[in-house]
């Protein structure tokens, strides 16, 4: 078991806290990656976690298990930091980026078994898990979307054993009078395998953001009514709402569903000019999670005459407080809504809007992949554009290699070792043999 | 009766795999005893007479790493040698010898007989003594036992061999040579599972009767490759041409009328043939659109007119074999010296091995070449190369040895046999080898030699020659590394003449060399490193080629050698396993993987049925321990 593995630990949503699990030998390395160093084993210690470009994804504790004292027996790092989902997602994928890959369910128990770290009976307990898992997903597969997107995966890699037919037979027959690497319509099969490729990733991607949601975040100025738009639209009493301007010096965080499409809102702090180093830092969070949102709610009083139309950000104008105004609430434009968030007005345009913006309309087009589908499939589609190189190149053995590579890659998703027959299939395509 | 002497390692056979079992277990320093049925016939080509070809010179120059025989018996015996795939990148590119069959033969008896620790018995093997799961002494025909610590069998074709043509048939060995029935019968009835094969050849031709100005001319390459890493163009004999002819509508036509008397569509034949080789009448039916077949016409040697038409192999009723051969350009007055014919022989399900080789159910006993199901004189000599390295040293107390898929084309054949099993004869492509861009049959020393001087098969003069040339590929590959060009150098810009690729800013010969356009030969051509070989400097690039792939394989191989190390207990009942679908319990219960990593090339496995048989695994081993 070399590989590293990663996940998250916590259940994901709103939870308090978000743990992100690493377990192989490459565990300590991320540590000093991610947070500058990695703490001494069975030691907690606080710091900050950071990305590629040394910035910071968020702060918390990191504890480090060196193998075999550890849940899995190898060596195995968590970082504790706040339950947000985008965070934890960034933090997942920045482990990702350095060279862990994302567990199969019930892999760090395995692994714990495996090493020795568990007992028979808890043993016995995780065979049947996986065992229950595999029944369950299989159940879910033929009922889902799943069906369809193996399906679409199955029929790309029946398109790339064609092309390896025809790739693989060149070489391995090359005194057969067959030499196809000359042809012409190999290159135009290696784009058409591309072309697939690069619309299944899209959909897919698409798939993971609906499972993943939008995230949304409201800013604007203090006081405007940031926090009672959040409340109103989760309806709970969240966040703490008073008149005094700079109340919410964090971010607060909550998820809808819109038509079952999660909508992740997060609330910030209010933008202005101030000292006070609270409220800056403050603005400080409220500035990263605007260039982490898919959308930013900008909310204005509305009996401020304008709106921010300068704001670095992809975002819709809210105007609140409208029953101060006595104007109509509802859609204003096709940027712009009016809103009461206390008088609970307005909010029905706000939802529709949101969903529109977001050009989630609930879609039959997208796939119920997984984040590591999308990776996956990213190799699958960079090493099928290498084939058209190649090809064109008329260099056969580099082209198999990669044409390897794509099948692998398929094999990955869909969870089989796809060994297919090669063989057999150049055998009864072409007459071979002396 | 018992023989005077005993033996550390007794080879039956002395085929291509007999005799580099032989061989091997005598350089490591086992006493050695060879025994066949016929001492004229050691290292017979009993199919067509050419060593190599694609996938299979990879194997040869493998076994030459290991100080084996075939690449220089090639060198001595090859009379045209031509590189294939020469188009295509180095990993895939091959070196097929013709080869003169009574030099070849020559050759391989010289260095059997001149090989210290080894002697040659001249006697049919009729049985076995087994006790206690153990081998201990072979039987002769003429009833003398003989006593050995380890016994290696490579019985080629000749167990429980049936030859056909047309109604035909016969109890037999390869055309001429008796079959070993008493012993197939005595090893049928050991714990061994047990299948039928098939294999064909064509018809022979005497070469006077044949109008050569028909023929399309194939000459071999100008100068000749040596097979062997130590070998040399000096050692081979006169080089000559092959040739090339087609079969046409009116062959098709005649073999069609005859099938109605070919064994194999009456179904006299019961074994599985090679889907890559089928017989004539076989490509005739199967792929009744094509207008011709190529005809690869091989001279059997330089002091005789036979020659081998490769293409043609068939078990039809010997006149519709000469009428077809009639039918062909080029051959409408040949003779026809021997008919073609099938052959139907016993072989041993190599899931019933070890990687050594050795059985699992006899200790001290391998099997090795076609008794293994394989085909090819380049598969049956390294396999016999690896089962007599692991009788010597087995004798010797020491540990087994065998390499693994990512080391050598030996160890994708052994992998593929011992693990996934054949119902075909199994011969070497090289789309089986999934690492293939690091195993090429240029870098065979680089992978092997090492291995092979600590396990001693690699001789001082072997290992000194490698030793430098390694030390030069290193030494290349630093000056590569500081050498640079640059934009206004006439070197540089003779480079950009040669090969069109442009040079705008300082640059390190190394990066260039990772350029598609860019090869040795262009570097030497623009003047750069005359005092490098242009060999050293061939190899260097290759190598810097490759990097890129064979660095991001090493992660894949690293996952695979992981699962290596979890061992799977033998009797693992798969039954028992809920969670498993049946396609799956069955080929697991066939297959009886060893390690995780075989169990994760089974076809159809899922990372979930891996995750259930590890935790299985484990408390198979747990219990074991507590009992």
């Amino acid at each position: 078991m070399n590989e590293t593995i990663c996940a998250v630990a916590t259940p994901l949503g709103t939870g308090g806290i978000g743990i992100v699990r690493i377990s192989g030998p490459d565990a300590q390395r991320i540590g000093e990656q991610v947070f500058g160093r990695c703490p001494p084993p069975r030691r907690a210690a606080f710091g900050q976690f950071l990305d590629g470009n040394g910035e910071p994804i968020d702060s918390g504790i990191a504890l480090y298990f060196a193998a075999p004292n550890s849940f899995t027996g190898e060596d195995v790092l968590e970082l504790q930091g706040h339950g947000g989902p985008v965070v934890l997602r960034l933090l997942c994928e920045r482990v990702q980026e350095l060279g862990a890959r994302l567990a199969r369910p019930g892999e760090f128990t395995e692994r714990a078994f495996l090493n020795d770290r568990m007992d028979l009976a808890q043993a016995e307990a995780v065979a049947d898990l996986i065992s229950a898992t595999t029944a369950q997903a299989a159940k879910a597969s033929a009922r889902s979307l799943t069906g369809e997107f193996s399906r679409e995966i199955l029929e790309i890699d029946k398109e790339v054993l064609d092309l390896r037919v025809f790739v693989e037979g060149a070489i391995d027959f090359a005194e057969e009078e067959i030499d196809f690497l000359t042809e012409e319509s190999l290159v135009c099969r290696a784009d058409s395998i591309c072309t697939r490729l690069q619309e299944l990733l899209r959909r897919t991607e698409l798939g993971v953001s609906l499972q993943q949601g939008l995230q949304v975040v409201i800013a604007g100025a203090p006081n405007v009514g940031k926090s009672s738009l959040l409340n109103a639209l989760l309806d709970t009493e969240r966040a703490i709402v008073t008149e005094v301007a700079g109340t919410t010096r964090d971010t607060l965080e909550g998820t809808i569903h819109l038509d079952g499409l999660p909508v992740h809102l997060t609330d910030t702090a209010g933008m202005h000019e101030s000292d006070d180093p609270i409220e800056q830092v403050g603005m400080n969070r409220a500035r990263e999670a605007m260039d982490k949102a898919d959308l930013v709610l900008w909310v204005v009083d509305d009996r401020e005459t304008q709106g921010n139309s300068t704001l670095p950000y992809e975002h819709f104008v809210v105007r609140n407080k409208c029953d101060m105004t006595n104007r109509p609430h509802g859609i204003v434009d096709d940027r712009t809504v009016r809103t009461s968030a206390t008088q609970g007005e307005g909010l029905d345009a706000l939802r529709q809007c949101l969903k529109q913006i977001a050009g989630f309309q609930p879609s039959d087009d997208a796939f119920a992949g997984r984040p590591r589908h999308v990776a996956t499939l990213q190799n699958a589609l960079q090493s099928a554009n290498r084939v058209v190189v190649e090809l064109k190149q008329k260099s056969g053995e580099v082209a198999a290699e990669e044409l390897r590579s794509v099948h692998k890659c398929l094999g990955e998703v869909v969870g089989e070792t796809t060994t297919d027959d090669l063989l057999g299939e150049i055998f009864s395509r072409f007459c071979i043999g002396k | 009766m018992k023989y005077p002497d005993q033996f550390d390692v007794i080879i039956v056979g002395g085929g291509h795999a007999g005799t580099e079992a032989a061989l091997a277990s005598a350089r490591i320093g086992a006493k050695t005893l060879l025994v066949t049925q016929s001492i004229e016939t050691l290292g017979q080509m009993s199919c067509n007479p050419a060593i190599g070809g694609i996938g299979k010179s990879h194997l040869v120059r493998e076994i030459d790493a290991l100080g084996g025989a075939m690449a220089l018996a090639t060198d001595e015996a090859g009379i045209q040698f031509r590189t294939l795939n020469a188009s295509k990148g180095p990993a895939v590119r091959a070196l097929r010898a013709q080869a003169d069959r009574s030099l070849y033969k020559a050759a391989i008896r010289r260095m059997v007989e001149s090989q210290p620790n080894l002697s040659v018995f001249q006697d049919s093997v009729v049985d076995l003594d087994i006790a206690h799961d153990r081998v201990h002494s072979v039987r002769c025909g003429i009833g003398v036992e003989i006593q050995a610590g380890a016994v290696v069998l490579t019985t080629g074709t000749f167990l429980g061999g049936r030859i056909f043509i047309g109604k035909h048939s016969r109890s037999g060995g390869r055309a001429g040579d008796s079959a070993s029935t008493t012993l197939a019968q005595k090893l049928r009835a050991m714990p061994f599972r047990v299948g039928r094969l098939k294999t064909g050849t064509p018809p022979r031709i005497d070469g006077n009767t044949v109008d050569y100005s028909e023929l399309q001319e194939q000459p071999g390459d100008d100068p000749a490759p040596a097979m062997s890493f130590v070998g040399s163009v000096g050692m081979h004999p006169r080089q000559v041409p092959c040739h090339i002819t087609h079969t046409n509508e009116r062959t098709h036509d005649i073999i069609r009328k005859g099938l109605k008397d070919s064994p194999m569509y009456s179904g006299d034949i019961a074994g599985v043939g090679p889907r890559y080789c089928p017989s004539i009448e076989d490509k005739v039916v199967r792929f009744a659109d094509r207008p011709q077949h190529q005809i690869f016409i091989e001279p059997e040697g330089l002091d005789t007119s036979e020659l081998y038409p490769n293409g043609i192999s068939t078990s039809l009723p010997f006149d519709v074999q000469v009428a077809a051969v009639k039918s062909i350009k080029g051959f409408e007055n040949a003779f026809v010296t021997r008919a073609g014919y099938a052959i139907e022989y016993d072989f041993f399900d190599p899931r019933d091995l070890e990687p050594t080789l050795e059985t699992r159910a006899i200790e001290s006993l391998f099997f090795a070449g076609q008794i293994n199901g394989t085909t090819g004189y380049e598969e049956a000599a390294s396999q016999g190369l690896l089962a007599g390295i692991n009788a010597a040293r087995k004798i010797a107390g020491e540990s087994q040895w065998y390499p693994r898929r990512h080391e050598a084309y030996l160890g994708v054949l052994i992998d593929d046999l011992t693990s996934q099993g054949t119902n075909e004869p199994y011969r070497m492509f090289t789309s089986r080898a999934e690492f293939r861009l690091r195993l090429r049959q240029d870098n065979a020393d680089m992978r092997l030699s090492e291995c092979g001087r600590e396990l001693g098969v690699v001789s001082d003069e072997r290992w000194l020659a490698f030793s430098a040339k390694r030390e030069a590929i290193q030494d290349c590959k630093t000056a590569l590394r500081s050498a640079t060009a640059l934009p206004n150098d006439p070197k540089s810009h003779a480079l950009e003449r040669v090969t069109g690729s442009r040079i705008e800013r300082d640059m390190k010969l190394y990066e260039i060399l990772k350029r598609p356009e860019v090869d040795a030969k262009a570097i030497h051509k623009s003047g750069w490193l005359s005092n490098i070989s242009t060999n050293v400097l061939e190899q260097a690039a290759i190598d810097i080629k490759y990097e890129g792939y064979v660095a991001r394989q090493q992660k894949e191989i690293d996952s695979v050698n992981a699962k290596e190390r979890l061992t799977i207990p033998d009797g693992l009942d798969y039954e028992g396993i809920d969670g498993l679908s049946n396609e799956l319990r069955q080929k697991l219960s066939e297959n009886r993987p060893r390690t995780m990593a075989s169990a994760s090339r089974i076809p159809g496995i899922t990372p979930a049925a891996l995750s259930l048989i590890a935790i299985h695994s484990k408390r198979g081993h747990h219990q074991r321990k507590i009992a």
